[in-house]
């Protein structure tokens, strides 16, 4: 059967209870309402799961969703998105990673893959084109992310098929820590919300695919004339250009610089120390090469190494600047081989940097207050900066040992149990991004108002509000945050890398749509969708009793004047920003869409 | 005769290599339908790009059967070129080549080996990390 339409037309349903494999046939059609992706994924997960359900229960799903791009030749087409109910927040969540996986599910023949039910035993699913298998896992319980990679191709193929592509969990997922993501490739994160805790409670370690097939699209020479003409601006678009050198820790100069920067449990937005890790610098001191996903000219990714006395040599694919802040700044390192280690860790076992360094900037202040002492700590000494201490929490939140228990189940457990709420440092239970919102206004509306916590992906306007030169402003962000979810609700759902945004525009993206699947797309008609998309997303949410109290930031953000460095002085008001969003978005006071916007937008 | 080379320390793995290559010969995108393949290693955290290197002693032509002789140089490019219609993908000649540069055909009987587009080969055109020569 040929289909010169770009998508498989093909769902792959995996049933973990009854051991049974499904195809169902996915038509163009359903395509072009809900694009790919996020939306592809949203779709189902409000269809099928409700949001009242345990998230790791055998109710939840893992729903895998390709953009219609996939295993094309459109830049950067290798976002692969995963729905599910977060464990962590309780809301509706996805996670997004590159790499070479999601194509890899296309070249199978699939455009999805959902993981439903629970297996008593643990299993792995091997999907080889037509061929699905799940097949047992015990010896490959207990290892390491790496470590399952390296067997999985070892069993499947003797270690000599190169095209095999592995998303696996490590032990943070076993455990079910709330904080544990699901790694593709080795080094490719579905990274936040938990969903490595939702395949651990699945018994599911690892999904081993291969495939074979063509993928065929509707204008194959309009479609190389169309990337002939896109790739040259990678190597010319500033932001292209700078992320090929310096990878995303390009921002350090920039964040720091502007006094944002999480430090020290977001108890300070500059320290002089963070300078050490500027990207000219991290590019100087630790990169060895480029590295990019599928389909990538701009391959900011990159292979560093070091050797140090505390750790021996220590090599991975990483560390990107989310993680560097969080793990890093976050928690006080000065190091690069303290940076190295604690990433290479959350790597090893599994678990999301940013909110594992949220966590462990927790104890660090809970330790530095006596709140936390040696005696809960197990003798660490949980001072910020101390790498050797946070290596050995991490290992102890992945195991769910001592105060690691505690942190395994989120921030706001943790900070409650502990009897200071207060410094957990989160929305909906989530971990900011680096970017602390009182240097950026912009970006506490897109902490507050996401529909999975303090995601940073969800909007990014902290850049937009550097360039307009008004990010202190609360006023007029409600258009900014709304048009950027917006624009992030259609990016994610054509399963395309947001960095290839820089030098593949929208209108290219439309022409894409058109030359891979044969159908026309406006840019009203994604604006449509994507806030339909939103809508959605908001509302498996309100089903579950979210609203305004929800959306809410920490005190050390609306109460705490930033304490120094370039936003000093600055705190966030929130409430403000709500109202006027909320206006915006048409929903209510109370943060609800109004039933006649829902109505105007077809959701039932 | 020019030939075709790569430098790993210079291959990002974005494997847009094998997207024109399949997508130049065969109109669809299909890694396994591209005669050069990009393997990551998770053990040296580089990217190792296989294609035919037009090796002067050709011992892919010397290992074809003499009763098949499907192999032979194309006298303008030098490239191997495979006779699709005598192939029978017996899988002698993926043995002899000291590249890991010659692949079966996922769907046909015969095998895949860089004819160098003719003399203009679109991955090194394409690639964007310059890893690739011609030359």
């Amino acid at each position: 059967m040929s289909k010169k339409q770009g998508i498989a037309g093909q769902l792959l349903r995996v049933d973990l209870t009854t051991k049974t494999v499904t195809k169902e046939e996915l038509s163009i059609e359903l395509y072009l309402e809900y694009i790919g992706g996020r939306g592809m994924a949203a779709y189902f997960l409000n269809k099928e799961v409700d949001s009242k359900t345990d998230a790791l229960g055998p109710d939840n799903k893992l729903i895998f969703f390709n953009g219609p791009f996939s295993g094309t030749m459109v830049p950067g087409n290798n976002k692969i998105n995963v729905a599910f109910k977060s464990p962590l927040t309780e809301t509706y969540s996805y996670a997004l990673a590159g790499g070479h996986f999601g194509p890899e599910i296309r070249f199978a023949g699939y455009d999805g893959i959902i993981i439903e039910g629970k297996s008593e035993e643990p299993v792995y699913l091997w999907i080889n084109d037509d061929n699905v298998e799940i097949r047992p896992a015990a010896n490959l319980w207990g290892k390491t992310i790496a470590e399952t990679d390296h067997l999985l191709k070892e069993e499947l193929a003797k270690g000599k098929d190169p095209h095999i592509h592995v998303a696996c969990i490590g032990r943070g997922g076993e455990n079910q820590v709330k904080l544990a993501c699901i790694t593709a490739d080795v080094f490719r994160e579905f990274g936040r919300g938990g969903c490595g805790a939702v395949m651990g409670s699945k018994n599911l370690k690892a999904i081993a695919v291969k495939g074979t097939k063509d993928v065929e699209v509707a204008d194959p020479q309009g479609l190389m004339n169309l990337v002939e003409k896109v790739q040259p601006n990678f190597s010319v678009v500033p932001k292209a250009v700078v992320r090929r050198k310096q990878g995303t820790n390009e921002l350090v100069e920039h964040i720091n610089g502007a006094g944002f920067m999480c430090t020290k449990n977001f108890s300070e937005g500059y320290a002089e120390a963070n300078k050490l890790f500027e990207g000219a610098k991290f590019r100087e001191a630790v990169v060895f090469n480029d590295a990019a996903c599928y389909s990538c000219a701009i391959a900011c990714s990159k292979n560093v190494a070091i050797v140090s006395t505390k750790y021996g040599e220590v090599k991975l694919e990483g560390p990107e600047f989310e993680t560097l802040g969080l793990l890093g700044t976050n928690c006080g390192l000065t190091t690069w081989d303290d940076v190295l280690k604690v990433s290479a860790v959350c790597d090893e076992v599994g678990l999301d940097s940013i909110t594992a360094g949220g966590c462990v900037a927790l104890a660090m202040e809970c330790f530095e207050k006596g709140i936390l002492t040696r005696k809960e700590t197990n003798g660490l000494e949980l001072k910020f900066g101390n790498g050797e201490a946070m290596v050995k929490l991490l290992y102890m939140i992945a195991n769910r040992e001592g105060i690691g228990a505690d942190l395994a189940e989120g921030p706001v457990y943790a900070a409650n149990k502990w009897g200071a709420p207060e410094l957990a440092i989160h929305s909906k239970g989530m971990t900011p991004a680096v970017y602390d919102p009182r240097g950026a206004k912009g970006m506490a509306l897109t902490y507050a108002t996401s529909p999975k916590g303090a995601h940073h992906m969800v909007a990014p306007v902290f850049g937009g509000e550097m360039a307009a030169g008004n990010r202190f402003e609360e006023a007029g962000k409600e258009t900014l945050v709304r048009n950027t979810q917006l624009n992030f609700c259609i990016v994610d759902s054509l399963g395309i890398c947001a960095t290839i945004q820089n030098g593949f525009s929208r209108d290219d993206q439309i022409e894409a749509f058109k030359l891979v699947t044969g159908q026309e797309i406006t840019q009203a008609k994604l604006l449509l969708f994507a806030e339909k998309l939103f809508n959605m997303e908001r509302m498996f949410n309100v089903k579950n009793g979210f609203s305004r109290k929800d959306d809410t930031l920490p005190k050390r953000f609306t109460e705490e004047p930033m304490p120094n460095g370039e936003s000093k002085g600055q705190t966030v008001n929130l409430e403000i920003m709500l109202d006027s969003y909320y206006a915006l978005m048409q929903w209510d006071n109370n943060g609800i869409p109004k039933a006649e916007k829902l109505k105007e937008l077809g959701i039932v | 005769m020019k030939v075709l080379a790569a430098d790993p320390n210079k291959c990002l793995g974005c494997r847009i290599c094998e997207q024109w290559c399949s997508m130049f010969h065969f109109r669809v995108n299909n890694p396994k339908k591209s005669r050069i393949s990009v393997v990551r290693s998770h053990e040296t955290y580089m990217d190792y790009p296989f294609s035919c290197q037009q090796c002067a002693d050709t011992p892919c032509i010397k290992a074809c059967p003499v009763k098949i002789q499907a192999l032979s140089v194309d006298e303008n490019t030098g490239a191997i070129k495979v006779d699709e219609e005598k192939c029978i993908a017996c899988g002698l000649c993926v043995k002899a080549c000291p590249n890991q540069a010659i692949k079966k055909h996922p769907t046909e009987k015969h095998m895949l080996i860089c004819d160098l587009c003719g003399g203009d080969p679109q991955c090194v055109k394409h690639c964007p990390g310059d890893a690739l020569f011609y030359n």
